[in-house]
């Protein structure tokens, strides 16, 4: 068990043998950590330029000459472009219902005075709590109804309408962080609720939204179990169907597989490394506030 | 504002402004405009489908035909239906050793990464990777490294001389629990080593000068400064990770193995797809639901109370 101490506390004795014994625990603890989060990573891209019987013979290493012809491969059995198309409309769909529906109503919870403010807020918090996996039956029941199975646009709303809570409760505290001279100023000026919400408290509410939007993406993006539920037609379905399809339907094809898994994680990945500091942060939002 | 805005609404000497205009400037109106969207939204995907599931799940119905009122009838199934029971005690065991595993995993996690001093952007990135990548991916990813026959994890044990270890993981019913545990676990420690490192770094370092100079050695100071010092830490990654793993690991039991062998590793939650899915039985399938639900919640508030009183007693 390493000892804790706060980042850039200098070591307690330099060059002592205890120290530098110290130093190797953390290096090959390191090692172990990085070897077992990025290798099986590294090896689908490697899996993913090899041939088949490559794949069965050199298990382990870099592919001997990369084969980039599996990914067009994959792309056109997967039926990627669709894929792709499909999730990429939903994901926007559903964050662009989101904000238009989270901001106003968390900054009427935030600086608002009305009665049954607190009911409200409680309801908010209340169905924070309640997971929408256990609602998954009704809710199915509910969207036959409404008529919206293997509907893009109708996931979307629900989409919206379960990670809603959660950020409103985000946008909330960050909308009560903000300063109220501002608005008493532009009220002063003869300004409107709206115009105020519009005009002033969103150009500054802006990294809470990107925290809402960063969140929201991971949700949306990566779900499986309501697209399931939900989109139940080939062309309607999104990235994480069709890659369980193809792998259910292909099973025998494990390089043009890694390669669909690359092409589809490979995205994301780069998205997280460019706005790291915004994806751990819109990913911990919720603890840190709590 | 709001305050002086609520008070002239109220005060009685505005007796010429017309109602309409009243209503107008009153924050109680423009608070509702404000809020119906979301008031749709949530009365239509999440109160709707809450109420009439319950009332569902007094019903015995295929989804097609009249639904059956049979009061409890699903309920009083479900304490006999030995799949659902596995399913609820493979749910207990995913719940236990995951939270386990991702609370001292990710301790440990957060410990090394506090202690490390150079790359440090580049190795909390790289903790981080798996949080981001979807379930299905993941899964899918480990499915190949499980592979009997191909997989990494059998060529490694071959590659280090335990040959004898090797196995199908997810298709021996005594490890394909654990191996799918793995997997979840895998995917999230990054997201509760980030979350304890950010608590780490609450702690004055002068707590550690002092107990140094005390005497105090490593393994004292772990369990006498910041152990106490991370019990609120401790207390939301453990719910964070005690109602995720409930509810959350259909995608990744479906994708591994959907509930194989033999229910070796069914889940409540996938137990409940097929009932509603395979066998047509909605209400049966929304029972299971509820069921759930009512554990994780008293299970959640039996925590809250308990570390509540802890958090007290330090």
């Amino acid at each position: 068990m390493a000892t804790s101490s706060t980042h850039g506390a200098p070591p307690d004795s330099a060059g002592s043998f205890s120290s530098m014994l110290e130093r190797i625990g953390i290096c090959a603890a390191l090692a172990i950590v990085l070897f077992q989060t990025l290798y099986p990573l590294i090896w689908v891209l490697f899996g993913s330029l090899k041939t088949k019987s490559e794949l069965i013979n050199n298990v382990w290493g870099p592919p001997t000459s990369p084969v980039l012809d599996n990914y067009i491969q994959a792309w056109q059995m997967a039926e990627m472009g669709t894929r792709i198309v499909n999730s990429v409309t939903v994901t926007v769909l559903s964050l662009a219902i989101l904000i238009l529906v989270v901001t106003p109503c968390s900054y009427a919870l935030a600086r608002l005075r009305f009665p049954g403010r607190n009911i409200v807020t409680g309801l908010v918090v209340g169905s924070m709590l309640v997971p929408p996996q256990v609602l998954a039956i009704p809710l199915f029941m509910v969207a036959r109804d409404l008529g919206i199975i293997n509907s893009t646009v109708g996931i979307s709303f629900i989409y919206a309408a379960s990670i809603m809570p959660l950020s409103i409760f985000i946008m909330r505290s960050f909308f009560m962080s903000l300063p109220f001279d501002l608005e008493d100023a532009a009220r002063v000026d003869g300004a409107g609720r709206v115009a105020i919400l519009v005009r002033i408290m969103l150009p500054l509410a802006r990294p809470g939204m990107a925290l809402i939007i960063i969140f929201g993406f991971i949700e949306v993006w990566n779900d499986f179990f309501l697209a399931f539920l939900l989109l139940r037609q080939p062309e309607v379905q999104t990235i994480p169907l069709g890659l369980v399809n193809f792998f259910q339907q292909y099973d025998s094809m494990w390089n043009l597989y890694f390669a669909a898994l690359m092409i589809t994680t490979l995205p994301v990945i780069l998205l997280f490394v460019l706005m790291q500091r915004q994806f751990i942060a819109g990913l911990t939002a919720g603890a840190v506030k709590a | 504002m709001a305050v002086s805005a609520t008070l002239t609404s109220k005060s009685p000497a505005t007796p010429r402004v017309s109602l309409a205009r009243r209503l107008g400037r009153s924050d109680g109106f423009v608070a509702a405009m404000m809020m119906l969207p979301a008031g749709i939204l949530f009365a239509l995907f999440f109160l709707w489908p809450f109420i009439s599931g319950f009332w569902l799940s007094f019903h015995r119905w295929d989804g097609f035909s009249d639904p059956r009122f049979i009061g409890f009838g699903n309920y009083w199934r479900l304490m006999k239906d030995g799949v659902f029971l596995l399913a609820l005690k493979n749910s207990f065991i995913f719940v236990v050793v995951s939270i386990l595993a991702k609370n001292v995993l990710g301790l440990a996690l957060a410990l090394l990464l506090n202690r490390v001093t150079y790359l440090r952007g580049f190795i909390r990135a790289s903790v981080f990777v798996p949080v981001t990548i979807s379930f299905v991916a993941a899964g899918l990813l480990w499915a190949w490294i499980y592979n009997p026959v191909f997989g990494l994890l059998n060529a490694g044990l071959d590659f280090v001389g335990l040959a004898s270890w090797k196995r199908s993981w997810l298709g021996d019913a005594n490890v394909a629990l654990y191996a799918v545990i793995v997997v979840d676990v895998w995917k999230w420690l990054g997201f509760h080593a980030v979350i304890y490192l950010a608590g780490l770094q609450t702690i004055p370092s002068e707590l550690y000068e002092a107990a140094r100079i005390d005497g105090a050695n490593a393994r004292r100071r772990f369990w006498h400064i910041t152990l106490p010092l991370m019990v609120p830490v401790i207390f939301i990654n453990t719910i964070l990770s005690l109602s995720g793993a409930f509810v959350r690991n259909f995608d990744i039991v479906h994708v591994l193995t959907q509930g194989g062998p033999n229910h070796a590793t069914e889940v409540v939650i996938t137990a409940m797809v097929k009932a509603a899915f395979t066998n047509s039985q909605m209400g049966y399938a929304a029972a299971m639901g509820y069921a759930l639900f009512v554990l994780v919640g008293a299970l959640c508030a039996a925590l809250v109370y308990l570390l509540g009183r802890t958090r007290f007693k330090v």
